[in-house]
């Protein structure tokens, strides 16, 4: 089987699982008569996704507005933090604990504090997202800067290379796999804690993200809506996920093949 | 007699981990000579090629380059280049900017440098791959570009430390060959670490037999530089003999023990 062929065939058969999965489930639902408010089938979602469509939108918006603004953050500040902290041995260990702690601490059970802490809610919201999408960014930044090859090291020194020039041609190229690789993980992570702490502050009106329609449709038992909304916080993971992977694709792609 | 290319008076290295990878070496290296150094594995060849790149510093005795230190390598006319066992490529580096790396270090115009760079690629026949990177390429491929890559400086010295180790026969046989007429053509002084006795006897006028435990240079053997290093001379009686001399003192070699001095 040729590269080519292979490739069309990743795309061809998870589509054919897909719509037979879809298809079974309309089925299903249908010949067993399910209520949509127990189960809806896949077209009574697509009806709800299209008559919530304005409301459904809106709350989109601003869900990916926080995952964004926290992933452009954690990006920002976590390489500044691992910068900073590759400088030095003793930095490192002084303060790597501290950053395993963020990692390990749920972010579900901080964010209420951080809703009740903060009171604009937008900030509070990208500041618990920034808070599990940091974590990737800072560990693999780190392990980046670190994993340079001792030959290319020598080869540099040798040749008389100052600080910058070891810093722009060596170090940050050789950091940028792991890099990479981190911001791709942090960008699921924004998501994640985007919708978790919508979920904790609850909040509605303007600022009204995905986790609140769901929240609203369970209390309107409006599950048709429910599917919807998740369907869409799916559909923005999927497509964080691909851009990254392009972006990571443009940049690294003839010399390392980024992992998938 | 003018000054060696390269001196070492007693040099000594002591690893932070207690190995005595070098014992007092003394070593002058001529203008023109292509040396081979050979010996069992952990003598310290490695070693001794970066205490003379400067890329370890000796932990006692001294090193001159053009009866010099080494702030004045680099300059023109004391260009030293290395090739290491692995091609040490930049993964994310084309072949044309791989092997102009040390130009840019040396802030070379890029419209000076760019026919440096060709030339060199060309000359280790990857004229046709400039635009390749080091992950499309065979093993023998990248070793070429590594040696291009020390080439373009246009070196007067070269140190190799078995650039050619990870080779099949086949390739190593003809790379040899393509060294020794780059070599003797531009009587470029060569510094060439393998652990290959066919390839040393092939490829010198000089085979420094080495011993280890500690690292010191055992013994050495001279080649005439004039015989012309090809086919002819690989299968002459002339390169069997000397093959035979060399495997004599190389077992010597292996199992002397250390009596003090160098
Ligand atoms: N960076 C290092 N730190 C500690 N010991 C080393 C280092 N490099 C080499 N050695 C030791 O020094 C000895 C000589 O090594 P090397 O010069 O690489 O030998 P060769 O190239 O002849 O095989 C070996 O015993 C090796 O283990
Ligand atoms: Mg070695």
């Amino acid at each position: 089987m040729n590269a080519r062929h292979m490739a069309r065939l990743t795309l061809i058969a998870p589509t054919l699982v897909g719509l037979c999965t879809l298809g079974v489930w309309e089925a299903a639902c249908r010949l067993l008569s399910i209520p949509s408010y127990l189960f809806p089938a896949p077209s009574d979602i697509a009806a709800s996704l299209h008559a919530n469509w304005p409301m459904l939108l809106h709350a989109l918006g601003s869900t990916l507005q926080v995952t964004l603004v926290s992933l452009l953050v954690s990006v920002a500040l976590g390489t500044a933090i691992a910068v900073v902290l590759v400088q030095h041995k003793l930095l490192q260990v002084s303060f790597m604990p501290y950053v395993i702690i963020l990692q390990v601490t749920p972010i579900a059970a901080v964010a209420p504090l951080i809703i009740v802490l903060v009171k604009t809610t937008g900030v509070a919201l990208v500041l618990c997202s920034t808070l599990i999408a940091i974590f990737p960014v800072i560990s693999n930044t780190l392990i980046g800067l670190g994993a340079v090859d001792p030959g290319l090291e020598a080869y540099f020194r040798m040749h008389k290379a100052t600080r910058m020039q070891t810093l722009l041609r060596l170090r940050i190229p050789s950091a940028l796999p792991m890099f990479m690789a981190g911001v791709r993980i942090a960008s699921g992570l924004a998501l994640v804690g985007a919708v978790v702490a919508e979920f904790v502050a609850g909040t509605g009106g303007n600022s009204a993200g995905l986790a609140y329609e769901i929240l609203q449709s369970g209390f309107q038992m409006d599950i048709p809506r429910m599917f919807a909304a998740l369907f869409l916080i799916t559909v923005t993971g999927l497509v964080l996920h691909g851009g990254m992977t392009t972006i990571e694709r443009l940049l690294l792609g003839r010399w390392m093949r980024p992992a998938t | 007699m003018m000054d060696p290319i390269v001196g070492l008076w007693g040099v000594e290295k002591v690893f932070g981990n207690g190995v005595r990878a070098l014992a007092p070496v003394n070593l002058a290296v001529q203008p023109g000579e292509f040396i081979s150094l050979i010996g069992p594995s952990g003598c310290g060849k490695s070693t001794l090629l970066k205490v003379i790149a400067s890329i370890h510093a000796p932990s006692a005795g001294q090193v001159r380059w053009w009866g010099r230190d080494f702030a004045h390598v680099g300059s023109a006319g004391h260009r030293m280049a290395f090739v290491f066992q692995d091609p040490t490529l930049m993964p994310w580096a084309c072949m044309e900017d791989n092997v102009r790396l040390p130009l840019d270090l040396e802030r070379m115009p890029a419209t000076t440098a760019g026919p440096l760079v060709r030339d060199a690629l060309e000359q280790v026949g990857l004229g046709h791959v400039l635009r390749h990177y080091p992950a499309q390429l065979s093993g023998g491929m990248k070793m070429r570009a590594s040696i291009a890559r020390a080439l373009v400086t246009q070196p007067d010295l070269l140190l190799m430390d078995e650039p050619f180790g990870a080779l099949d026969e086949f390739s190593r046989n003809r790379l040899d060959e393509e060294m020794a007429r780059l070599c003797y053509e531009k009587g470029l002084t060569t510094l060439f670490v393998t652990h290959s006795l066919y390839e040393a006897v092939f490829l010198s006028s000089r085979v420094i037999v080495m011993a280890a435990n500690p690292g010191r240079i055992f013994g050495e053997y001279h080649i005439d530089p004039a015989i012309r290093r090809d086919e002819t001379f690989r299968l002459s009686d002339d390169f069997a003999h000397m093959c035979r001399d060399l495997t004599q003192m190389l077992t010597e070699a292996t199992h002397a023990t250390f009596s003090g001095g160098a």
